[in-house]
């Protein structure tokens, strides 16, 4: 433990410290759910009168709505078509988990399991790939998806690229659970006379769940949040995803902030449950090699 | 491996594969340069035609019975199954025509109707040729201005816009009868000297021994010379149907430009100035392909480099056909085809669970990298997609245009400052700037933070925690965009609280530096837990005993931090730096969404930059060069960073 240097600073101190820093970051957050239950579009959280005194400047920066009010959650559901643009983003985000998911699983597999010629070269281009730059490869898959294939503001074309370009990040988590489970067992299943497309779906992918359920979490998240591509290939806005529609309240001329609020909040809750909850596996992917290293 | 027997099928095999490709494809490509080739002589002399006709119904007044009396001479001097259409656009009318269908009460002159689907097509190219033209007109040549259909029976449609005092004021269409048909190229020679070469190989073959390598060379030999004299043969031919494809289109204008002529004679209308054929012979933006002077003779310079161009094409082809032909004949010749094949085979478990992961990943991940850079190399645009990217070749030309232009700035009227940020320099300078900025402000709050928290003790920890990471937690383009309201001048939260201190309201938007601090508060905000994560972590790993000694001996507390605490949190910071670095350096969303790189680009950032250049400017070439620019220096960065890394480490 580092505490014995601190020892001689009063906590208070340290306490007054962390809850200036705790306003920062809080701030944002109380500022959104105050508009998304101000019940209006402005951004303003009180009108200010013609000559505010100290206190009426106090009162609009204060997040607390000046009066609750559910209505911009009723109306972004009734009178905007948020629930059709989060429904796509439903079925984009989880049909790309079980794609992107299912064709790591198998590739995973093979990696740890099979020595084969393109083994080691397999798993390298995987790893490459996660550093070519996304623009770059943007403007092909633009020309590919839409301008090739058709599949411009189609679930389908943002399904085909979020779970072709969310593999190897998932192959190379997959493979690193399936090296530490013990061999034994599958070896136990060949003696008892079970084939190899048996043994991978009823020993080994049940005993990676853990594994696959947290790629699984992630992946979702990945696609759940993405921005770019979806702006760039839902040119109709009847194919919005939640974010692009996110945007579409308060990008441009449009300035409809109430909506805007609701809609983050529930968006933004699934996801942030889920990063609590999954962070401390994120920190240890992202940080594994240099620990070892 | 080397026996007689198996080196000889072996090789044959390998020749017929390398014929296959090779003479195949040579063949192949010549055939669709003789389509090619066709296509474009049918369609310049429909061109000519077309334009012949636009220019006697323009001397023809262009409208009223005169038109409609010359319109009916020109038509009796036509082959059958030609047929024209004069439609003026004020008013919508069909003006005049000599098409079978337009008979009885649909008979020129009168208005198109709304209802009918064929006249509604003809209104709308009307107006789509009228916007073409103008539209060139402003911004060079981007949209065709004759517009060419295909019809059933291997008849072509022209439409071309009809002037008056340099303003479209309708269109003229021509229906052309079919070219008469010619056979194309019969592939017999190429497949008699492909199993001639096969059958020669297969008895010389037993001469040559145990030998791969003159088994090697004959099959090589073989191959390179029936393709050579393959290729000679149809290059010659493909030159001599070029010459007399242009001699038709010579002729053919000749008689168009006497034909019309004589009309124009016989109808009393204007001979002068006199009619130029060369200005018939264009392409789909209307401008002169120069291949005919203005009486319709060919210009034999240009005549000549336009054979050349398709020679070229040609050999292209030919040399293409013959690397592949040997590509093949090496893989199957060397055993390697046969041995990749037995891999698939005698692994063919691994390969199919691997198979679709890795099509996926090769088909949407590593060509579209590919393709990207090829890209970069050409002059692809929004209006170009479809064409091959040899054609729009331009080698190195965007790289030359984005980093050698050094104008940063330049001095105004006033002797101001003046900057130019769309220049690659500002925005890499920028990009720099908002980098180290944003890892510097990073590592040392959150490190900072790390430390408070790691205190023993300490209340409320877990709270703190998880309060502390939220911003990472959210999805960062709402960030952005919450961060953006915040920052508006007149209802921002920013702006109410320096009221509160008398300050007056800010344009935060208006200058780069103001414009720079909203999208670096969005992104301290959320980059900051990463970083305290990763630190409370490697402090929570050090053994407190480490501690316990150095106070024993006497180490000051701020010894202890750079002798114990920063050595031990070195081994995680380090790759969570270089992480951070690559993430803020391509921080897309904040960019983007909070600036928009208001004012004016100059907060864009590299890769906002090359967004726009793609998908606000449409020139995907220059794009793409842009876009490997940042991935070079990204892997610049890289090396550097792993070379200090290991140094550092050695010490």
């Amino acid at each position: 433990m580092a505490g014995a240097r601190e020892e001689k600073v009063p906590h208070g101190l340290l306490h007054a410290f962390l809850a200036l820093v705790v306003l920062y970051t809080v701030y944002p957050v109380l500022w959104v759910i105050t508009i998304a239950f101000s019940g209006k579009q402005s951004l303003a959280i009180a009108d200010l009168p013609a000559e505010p005194g100290f206190l009426d400047r106090l009162r609009a920066v204060t997040p607390w709505p000046a009066q609750w009010s559910v209505a911009n959650f009723v109306s972004v559901f009734g009178d905007q078509p948020f629930a059709r643009w989060v429904l796509n983003s439903l079925v984009v985000a989880v049909a790309t988990t079980l794609v992107g998911v299912f064709l790591s699983c198998t590739a995973a597999y093979a990696f740890s399991r099979f020595k084969f010629p393109g083994r080691r070269a397999g798993m390298m281009a995987f790893l490459v790939s996660q550093m070519f730059p996304g623009v770059l490869t943007l403007i092909p898959l633009y020309i590919i998806i839409v301008q090739w294939l058709g599949l411009g503001s189609t679930r389908l074309g943002l399904i085909i690229v979020y779970a072709t370009t969310s593999i190897p990040f998932s192959v190379w988590m997959l493979k690193g659970y399936f090296d530490t489970i013990p061999r034994e067992l599958e070896e136990a299943a060949i003696i008892e006379g079970a084939g190899p497309g048996m043994i991978f779906w009823r020993i080994v992918l049940p005993l990676a769940l853990p594994a696959i359920a947290i790629t699984a979490l992630f992946s979702f998240m990945t696609a759940w949040n993405e921005f770019i591509l979806a702006a760039t290939f839902m040119d109709q806005e009847e194919m919005y995803t939640a974010p692009v529609a996110l945007r579409f309240f308060v990008g441009g001329f449009q300035q409809q902030w109430g909506y805007f609020a609701a809609g983050s909040i529930v968006v933004s809750i699934p996801v942030v449950v889920l990063f609590l909850y999954l962070q401390k596996y994120l920190v240890s992917g992202l940080t594994a090699g240099s620990v070892k290293g | 491996m080397s026996d007689a027997p198996a080196l000889r099928r072996r090789f044959t095999a390998g020749l017929a594969l390398a014929v296959a490709a090779g003479l195949g494809g040579s063949w192949a490509a010549m055939r669709g340069e003789w389509v090619n080739q066709r296509d474009d002589l049918a369609l310049r002399r429909g061109a000519v035609t077309a334009m012949a006709l636009d220019q006697l119904v323009g001397r023809a007044g262009g409208t009223g019975e005169p038109l409609r009396a010359a319109l009916a001479a020109w038509q009796a001097e036509q082959p059958a199954g030609t047929e024209a259409r004069v439609v003026r656009l004020s008013g919508a009318r069909l003006e005049a025509s000599t098409a079978k269908v337009d008979v009885g009460d649909q008979a020129a002159p009168r208005r198109l109707a709304r209802s009918s689907p064929e006249d509604k097509v003809l209104y709308d190219r009307g107006q789509r040729l009228r916007g073409a033209v103008e539209g060139n007109r402003e911004g060079g040549a981007v949209k065709p201005e004759v517009e060419v259909e295909r019809l059933a029976g291997g008849r072509m449609r022209l439409a071309g816009p009809l002037e008056e005092d340099g303003a479209v004021v309708g269109l003229v269409q021509v229906d052309l009868a079919p070219a008469p048909a010619r056979r194309p190229p019969a592939p017999w020679p190429m497949l008699a000297v492909a199993g001639g070469l096969l059958v020669l190989f297969w008895f010389l073959a037993p001469r040559l021994g145990g030998r791969a390598w003159a088994h090697g060379l004959l099959a090589g030999a073989l191959f390179l010379g029936g393709l050579l004299a393959l290729g000679a043969h149809d290059i010659r031919r493909l030159e001599r149907d070029h010459r007399e494809a242009q001699r038709e289109l010579s002729d053919h204008a000749r008689e168009v430009r006497a034909g019309t002529a004589k009309l124009l004679a016989a109808r009393g209308l204007a001979a002068a100035p006199a009619l130029d054929a060369g200005r018939w012979d264009v392409d789909r933006m209307r401008r002169p392909r120069g291949l005919l002077d203005e009486r319709g003779e060919l210009d034999l310079a240009r005549a000549e480099a336009e054979v050349r161009k398709a020679r070229g094409d040609a050999v292209g082809a030919v040399v293409a056909a013959a690397l592949l032909g040997l590509l093949g004949l090496a893989l199957v010749g060397s055993g390697l085809l046969w041995r990749f094949g037995r891999a698939l085979v005698v692994h063919r478990q691994a390969y199919r669970y691997i198979a679709p992961a890795m099509l996926g990943t090769l088909v949407l991940v590593f060509f579209p990298f590919i393709y990207g850079i090829a890209l970069s190399f050409t002059s692809s645009n929004i209006y170009n997609t479809s064409a091959p990217l040899p054609e729009l070749w331009v080698g190195l030309r965007n790289y030359w245009t984005i980093l050698s232009d050094f104008g940063i700035a330049r001095r105004g009227a006033d002797g101001a400052l003046i900057w130019n940020y769309l220049n690659f320099y500002w925005t890499f300078l920028f990009t720099v700037i908002w980098t180290v900025t944003n890892v510097t402000f990073g590592v040392t709050f959150g490190l900072l933070l790390a430390l408070v928290l790691n205190t023993r003790g300490l209340a409320f920890r877990p709270v703190y925690r998880v309060l502390l990471i939220l911003p990472w937690a959210m999805p960062n383009y709402i960030t952005a965009l919450i961060w953006k309201g915040m920052f508006h001048r007149q209802f921002g939260v920013v702006n109410q609280v320096l009221a509160m201190v008398g300050i007056e309201p800010i344009s935060w938007f208006d200058t780069p530096f103001t414009s720079f601090l909203t999208a670096f508060a969005t992104n301290a905000w959320l980059s900051f837990p990463f970083m305290m994560v990763v630190s409370l972590g490697a402090l929570q790993s050090i053994p407190a005993d480490l501690y316990e000694a150095a106070r024993v001996d006497g180490a000051t507390r701020w010894q202890q931090f750079t002798a114990i605490t920063l050595p031990s949190l070195k081994p995680a910071l380090v790759p969570a730096v270089i992480l951070s670095v690559v993430w803020t350096f391509n921080m897309f969303n904040i960019i983007f969404l909070v600036t928009g790189g208001e004012p004016n680009g100059a907060t864009e950032i590299l890769i906002t930059q090359a967004y726009k250049f793609a998908f606000q400017k449409y020139q995907y070439g220059y794009a793409a060069a842009y876009a490997t620019i940042i991935f070079g220096i990204l892997l610049v960065y890289g090396n550097v960073q792993n070379r200090v890394t290991r140094a550092t480490e050695g010490v």
